[in-house]
Protein backbone atom coordinates (compact mmCIF):
# COMPACT_ATOMS: atom_id res chain seq x y z
CA UNK A 1 0.00 0.00 0.00
CA UNK A 2 1.70 2.96 -1.21
CA UNK A 3 5.54 3.31 -1.90
CA UNK A 4 7.99 4.52 0.52
CA UNK A 5 11.24 6.00 0.39
CA UNK A 6 13.18 3.56 2.20
CA UNK A 7 12.56 -0.02 2.52
CA UNK A 8 10.98 -1.07 5.73
CA UNK A 9 14.35 -3.95 7.15
CA UNK A 10 13.58 -6.93 9.38
CA UNK A 11 16.33 -9.01 10.24
CA UNK A 12 15.50 -13.16 11.17
CA UNK A 13 17.93 -15.19 12.60
CA UNK A 14 18.38 -18.92 13.80
CA UNK A 15 20.99 -20.99 15.61
CA UNK A 16 22.75 -23.48 13.32
CA UNK A 17 24.20 -25.23 16.51
CA UNK A 18 21.30 -25.97 18.55
CA UNK A 19 18.09 -27.24 16.87
CA UNK A 20 14.15 -26.29 18.30
CA UNK A 21 15.28 -23.04 19.40
CA UNK A 22 13.14 -20.31 18.35
CA UNK A 23 13.53 -17.84 15.33
CA UNK A 24 14.44 -14.85 16.14
CA UNK A 25 13.11 -11.75 14.35
CA UNK A 26 14.53 -8.26 14.91
CA UNK A 27 13.22 -4.88 13.78
CA UNK A 28 15.82 -1.91 14.46
CA UNK A 29 15.01 1.87 13.90
CA UNK A 30 16.73 4.58 12.24
CA UNK A 31 19.58 6.45 14.54
CA UNK A 32 17.99 8.49 17.23
CA UNK A 33 18.53 12.31 16.76
CA UNK A 34 21.21 13.57 19.15
CA UNK A 35 23.17 10.51 18.06
CA UNK A 36 26.27 12.99 16.90
CA UNK A 37 27.41 13.33 20.72
CA UNK A 38 27.36 9.57 21.62
CA UNK A 39 29.41 7.38 21.43
CA UNK A 40 27.54 4.43 20.53
CA UNK A 41 24.91 3.92 18.25
CA UNK A 42 21.10 4.02 19.11
CA UNK A 43 18.42 2.69 17.78
CA UNK A 44 14.64 1.51 18.35
CA UNK A 45 14.99 -1.96 18.88
CA UNK A 46 12.02 -5.03 18.78
CA UNK A 47 13.26 -8.61 19.15
CA UNK A 48 10.41 -10.85 18.91
CA UNK A 49 10.99 -14.93 19.40
CA UNK A 50 9.16 -17.26 16.64
CA UNK A 51 8.25 -20.01 15.44
CA UNK A 52 10.39 -21.93 12.87
CA UNK A 53 8.38 -20.68 9.46
CA UNK A 54 9.52 -17.56 9.47
CA UNK A 55 11.15 -17.11 6.46
CA UNK A 56 7.37 -18.33 4.68
CA UNK A 57 5.75 -15.69 6.59
CA UNK A 58 7.54 -12.88 5.74
CA UNK A 59 7.30 -13.68 2.05
CA UNK A 60 3.55 -14.11 2.47
CA UNK A 61 3.59 -10.88 4.26
CA UNK A 62 5.24 -9.44 1.22
CA UNK A 63 8.72 -9.10 2.65
CA UNK A 64 11.29 -10.35 0.03
CA UNK A 65 15.09 -11.62 1.31
CA UNK A 66 17.44 -9.07 0.57
CA UNK A 67 20.69 -11.30 1.46
CA UNK A 68 21.65 -14.32 3.98
CA UNK A 69 24.55 -15.19 5.50
CA UNK A 70 26.36 -17.53 7.95
CA UNK A 71 28.36 -16.09 10.94
CA UNK A 72 30.31 -18.14 13.21
CA UNK A 73 32.59 -17.30 16.27
CA UNK A 74 32.21 -16.35 20.07
CA UNK A 75 29.57 -14.60 22.36
CA UNK A 76 30.93 -12.98 25.79
CA UNK A 77 28.74 -10.96 28.23
CA UNK A 78 29.64 -7.87 30.58
CA UNK A 79 26.79 -7.16 32.49
CA UNK A 80 24.49 -6.17 30.12
CA UNK A 81 27.25 -5.84 27.31
CA UNK A 82 27.22 -8.44 24.70
CA UNK A 83 30.83 -8.59 22.73
CA UNK A 84 30.16 -11.30 19.33
CA UNK A 85 33.83 -11.85 17.34
CA UNK A 86 32.16 -13.52 14.67
CA UNK A 87 33.63 -14.73 11.07
CA UNK A 88 30.76 -13.98 8.10
CA UNK A 89 30.48 -16.57 5.82
CA UNK A 90 28.73 -16.22 2.03
CA UNK A 91 26.43 -19.09 1.18
CA UNK A 92 26.44 -19.78 -1.65
CA UNK A 93 23.13 -21.34 -2.85
CA UNK A 94 20.19 -19.79 -1.32
CA UNK A 95 19.30 -21.11 1.57
CA UNK A 96 21.83 -24.11 1.40
CA UNK A 97 23.84 -23.18 4.90
CA UNK A 98 26.22 -26.53 3.81
CA UNK A 99 28.09 -24.87 1.27
CA UNK A 100 29.84 -21.33 2.51
CA UNK A 101 32.91 -19.67 1.80
CA UNK A 102 34.23 -17.14 4.27
CA UNK A 103 34.08 -13.58 3.32
CA UNK A 104 37.05 -12.19 4.55
CA UNK A 105 39.90 -14.12 6.63
CA UNK A 106 39.08 -11.71 9.40
CA UNK A 107 36.63 -11.70 12.16
CA UNK A 108 34.55 -9.07 13.23
CA UNK A 109 34.22 -7.53 16.73
CA UNK A 110 30.73 -6.57 17.35
CA UNK A 111 29.97 -4.69 20.58
CA UNK A 112 25.88 -4.12 21.30
CA UNK A 113 23.50 -3.67 24.26
CA UNK A 114 19.70 -3.72 24.55
CA UNK A 115 18.80 -1.56 27.35
CA UNK A 116 15.13 0.46 28.12
CA UNK A 117 14.73 3.57 25.89
CA UNK A 118 16.38 6.18 27.61
CA UNK A 119 19.23 4.61 28.77
CA UNK A 120 22.06 6.82 27.46
CA UNK A 121 24.32 6.48 29.71
CA UNK A 122 24.96 3.20 28.51
CA UNK A 123 26.93 4.58 25.42
CA UNK A 124 29.65 6.18 28.23
CA UNK A 125 29.97 2.14 29.52
CA UNK A 126 30.72 1.40 26.45
CA UNK A 127 33.34 3.40 25.02
CA UNK A 128 35.09 2.65 28.21
CA UNK A 129 34.99 -0.91 27.67
CA UNK A 130 36.09 0.06 24.11
CA UNK A 131 38.94 1.72 25.19
CA UNK A 132 40.14 -0.84 27.37
CA UNK A 133 40.20 -3.32 23.95
CA UNK A 134 42.68 -0.74 22.66
CA UNK A 135 44.61 -1.54 20.84
CA UNK A 136 44.16 -4.86 20.11
CA UNK A 137 40.72 -4.24 18.37
CA UNK A 138 39.69 -0.53 17.23
CA UNK A 139 36.17 -0.14 18.07
CA UNK A 140 34.74 2.73 15.81
CA UNK A 141 30.40 3.55 16.28
CA UNK A 142 28.94 3.34 12.59
CA UNK A 143 26.90 5.38 10.48
CA UNK A 144 24.03 3.15 9.04
CA UNK A 145 23.72 5.55 6.27
CA UNK A 146 26.59 4.97 5.03
CA UNK A 147 26.61 0.99 4.40
CA UNK A 148 23.10 1.30 2.49
CA UNK B 1 1.83 -3.61 -4.39
CA UNK B 2 0.31 -6.95 -3.65
CA UNK B 3 -3.96 -7.66 -4.15
CA UNK B 4 -5.58 -7.43 -0.83
CA UNK B 5 -4.75 -10.57 1.35
CA UNK B 6 -5.91 -10.72 4.94
CA UNK B 7 -3.60 -10.93 7.74
CA UNK B 8 -5.20 -12.39 11.41
CA UNK B 9 -3.23 -11.83 14.35
CA UNK B 10 -5.32 -13.33 17.27
CA UNK B 11 -4.24 -13.79 20.89
CA UNK B 12 -5.31 -16.91 22.90
CA UNK B 13 -5.50 -16.31 26.84
CA UNK B 14 -4.40 -20.42 27.12
CA UNK B 15 -1.14 -19.12 25.12
CA UNK B 16 -0.83 -15.94 27.16
CA UNK B 17 2.44 -14.79 26.11
CA UNK B 18 2.25 -15.54 22.27
CA UNK B 19 0.88 -14.21 19.57
CA UNK B 20 -0.80 -15.98 16.54
CA UNK B 21 -0.42 -14.20 13.02
CA UNK B 22 -2.03 -15.68 10.30
CA UNK B 23 -2.99 -16.00 6.17
CA UNK B 24 -5.88 -17.66 4.98
CA UNK B 25 -4.59 -20.97 3.74
CA UNK B 26 -1.25 -19.90 4.16
CA UNK B 27 1.67 -20.06 7.56
CA UNK B 28 0.99 -19.19 10.83
CA UNK B 29 3.37 -17.88 12.87
CA UNK B 30 3.76 -18.22 16.31
CA UNK B 31 5.52 -15.47 17.94
CA UNK B 32 6.04 -13.73 21.41
CA UNK B 33 3.82 -10.70 22.46
CA UNK B 34 6.16 -7.69 21.06
CA UNK B 35 4.78 -9.27 17.69
CA UNK B 36 1.79 -6.74 18.67
CA UNK B 37 4.45 -3.18 18.38
CA UNK B 38 5.56 -4.68 15.43
CA UNK B 39 3.18 -4.58 14.01
CA UNK B 40 2.25 -1.00 15.48
CA UNK B 41 5.56 -0.24 13.56
CA UNK B 42 3.92 -1.82 10.17
CA UNK B 43 1.26 0.06 10.18
CA UNK B 44 1.56 2.02 7.07
CA UNK B 45 1.96 -0.52 5.27
CA UNK B 46 -1.18 -2.43 5.81
CA UNK B 47 -5.12 -1.40 6.19
CA UNK B 48 -6.08 -1.99 9.54
CA UNK B 49 -9.25 -3.70 9.55
CA UNK B 50 -10.08 -3.48 12.94
CA UNK B 51 -13.70 -2.53 12.63
CA UNK B 52 -14.12 -6.57 12.27
CA UNK B 53 -12.66 -7.64 15.56
CA UNK B 54 -14.14 -10.23 16.81
CA UNK B 55 -13.71 -12.50 19.92
CA UNK B 56 -15.05 -15.44 21.65
CA UNK B 57 -15.16 -14.84 25.72
CA UNK B 58 -16.30 -17.56 28.16
CA UNK B 59 -15.48 -20.37 30.67
CA UNK B 60 -13.12 -22.85 30.59
CA UNK B 61 -13.74 -26.30 31.97
CA UNK B 62 -11.70 -29.22 32.42
CA UNK B 63 -13.31 -32.63 32.45
CA UNK B 64 -10.73 -35.57 33.19
CA UNK B 65 -8.56 -35.19 30.11
CA UNK B 66 -10.74 -33.39 28.34
CA UNK B 67 -10.66 -29.38 28.29
CA UNK B 68 -14.30 -27.76 26.77
CA UNK B 69 -14.42 -24.14 26.34
CA UNK B 70 -17.75 -22.47 25.76
CA UNK B 71 -17.71 -18.39 24.95
CA UNK B 72 -19.88 -16.04 23.72
CA UNK B 73 -18.76 -14.79 19.91
CA UNK B 74 -18.94 -11.11 20.14
CA UNK B 75 -18.15 -8.86 17.15
CA UNK B 76 -17.70 -5.36 19.06
CA UNK B 77 -20.88 -4.51 21.53
CA UNK B 78 -23.03 -7.13 19.44
CA UNK B 79 -23.77 -11.03 20.13
CA UNK B 80 -23.16 -13.46 17.28
CA UNK B 81 -22.96 -16.79 18.17
CA UNK B 82 -21.26 -19.79 20.76
CA UNK B 83 -18.09 -21.09 20.10
CA UNK B 84 -17.64 -24.33 21.90
CA UNK B 85 -13.62 -26.01 21.88
CA UNK B 86 -13.34 -29.41 22.98
CA UNK B 87 -9.54 -30.49 23.68
CA UNK B 88 -8.35 -33.90 24.88
CA UNK B 89 -4.94 -32.92 26.20
CA UNK B 90 -3.00 -36.36 26.35
CA UNK B 91 -3.10 -37.34 22.68
CA UNK B 92 -0.99 -34.75 20.18
CA UNK B 93 -1.59 -36.82 17.19
CA UNK B 94 -5.26 -35.36 16.43
CA UNK B 95 -6.51 -38.45 14.14
CA UNK B 96 -5.37 -40.96 17.05
CA UNK B 97 -7.92 -39.58 19.43
CA UNK B 98 -10.68 -37.98 17.08
CA UNK B 99 -13.31 -40.91 17.69
CA UNK B 100 -13.17 -40.37 21.04
CA UNK B 101 -13.64 -36.81 20.58
CA UNK B 102 -16.63 -37.14 18.18
CA UNK B 103 -18.09 -39.17 21.39
CA UNK B 104 -17.34 -37.09 23.93
CA UNK B 105 -18.90 -34.30 21.85
CA UNK B 106 -22.19 -35.94 21.05
CA UNK B 107 -22.28 -36.80 24.77
CA UNK B 108 -23.84 -33.26 25.36
CA UNK B 109 -23.62 -31.59 22.04
CA UNK B 110 -25.66 -34.26 19.90
CA UNK B 111 -26.36 -33.20 16.43
CA UNK B 112 -24.47 -30.13 16.41
CA UNK B 113 -20.94 -32.04 17.25
CA UNK B 114 -18.86 -30.81 13.98
CA UNK B 115 -17.10 -32.78 11.70
CA UNK B 116 -13.98 -33.55 11.32
CA UNK B 117 -11.93 -30.07 11.09
CA UNK B 118 -9.79 -29.44 7.97
CA UNK B 119 -6.74 -28.53 9.32
CA UNK B 120 -6.04 -32.40 9.55
CA UNK B 121 -7.26 -32.98 5.81
CA UNK B 122 -3.77 -33.60 4.97
CA UNK B 123 -1.70 -33.96 7.73
CA UNK B 124 -2.83 -37.28 9.23
CA UNK B 125 -0.04 -38.00 11.68
CA UNK B 126 1.84 -34.46 12.43
CA UNK B 127 1.66 -33.47 15.60
CA UNK B 128 -1.03 -31.27 16.89
CA UNK B 129 0.20 -27.50 17.95
CA UNK B 130 -1.48 -24.47 19.37
CA UNK B 131 -1.29 -23.02 15.25
CA UNK B 132 -4.25 -25.83 14.24
CA UNK B 133 -6.48 -24.20 17.00
CA UNK B 134 -5.72 -20.71 15.64
CA UNK B 135 -6.51 -22.48 12.18
CA UNK B 136 -10.04 -23.19 13.54
CA UNK B 137 -10.97 -20.33 15.45
CA UNK B 138 -10.25 -17.93 12.38
CA UNK B 139 -12.38 -20.21 10.46
CA UNK B 140 -15.16 -20.23 12.74
CA UNK B 141 -14.77 -16.37 13.45
CA UNK B 142 -14.82 -16.11 9.46
CA UNK B 143 -17.93 -17.85 8.89
CA UNK B 144 -19.79 -15.79 12.00
CA UNK B 145 -18.70 -12.51 10.33
CA UNK B 146 -20.13 -13.88 6.48
CA UNK B 147 -23.10 -14.87 8.72
CA UNK B 148 -26.41 -12.42 8.55
CA UNK B 149 -27.59 -10.22 11.28
CA UNK B 150 -30.92 -11.35 12.28
CA UNK B 151 -32.66 -8.81 14.01
CA UNK B 152 -33.79 -9.77 17.64
CA UNK B 153 -37.05 -8.99 18.60
CA UNK B 154 -37.45 -7.26 22.12
CA UNK B 155 -38.02 -10.04 24.44
CA UNK B 156 -39.60 -9.21 28.15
Amino acid sequence: RGRRPSPFVLRARRSMDKSGMPWHLRYLGQPEIGDKNRHALVRNCVDIATSDNLTDFLVEMGFRMDHEFVAKGHVFRKGIMKIVVYKIFRILMPGNTESIEPLSLSYLVELNVVAPAGQDVVSDDMRNFAEQLKPLVHLEKIDPKRLM
Amino acid sequence: GQTGKLMYVMHNSEYPLSCFALFENGPCLIADANFDILMVKLKGFFQNAKANKIESRGTRYQYCDFLVKVGTVTMGPSARGISVEVEYCPCVIANDCWNLLMEFMQSFMGNHAPGIPSVFGTKHDSIYSPADTMVQYMELFNKIRKQQQVPVAGIR
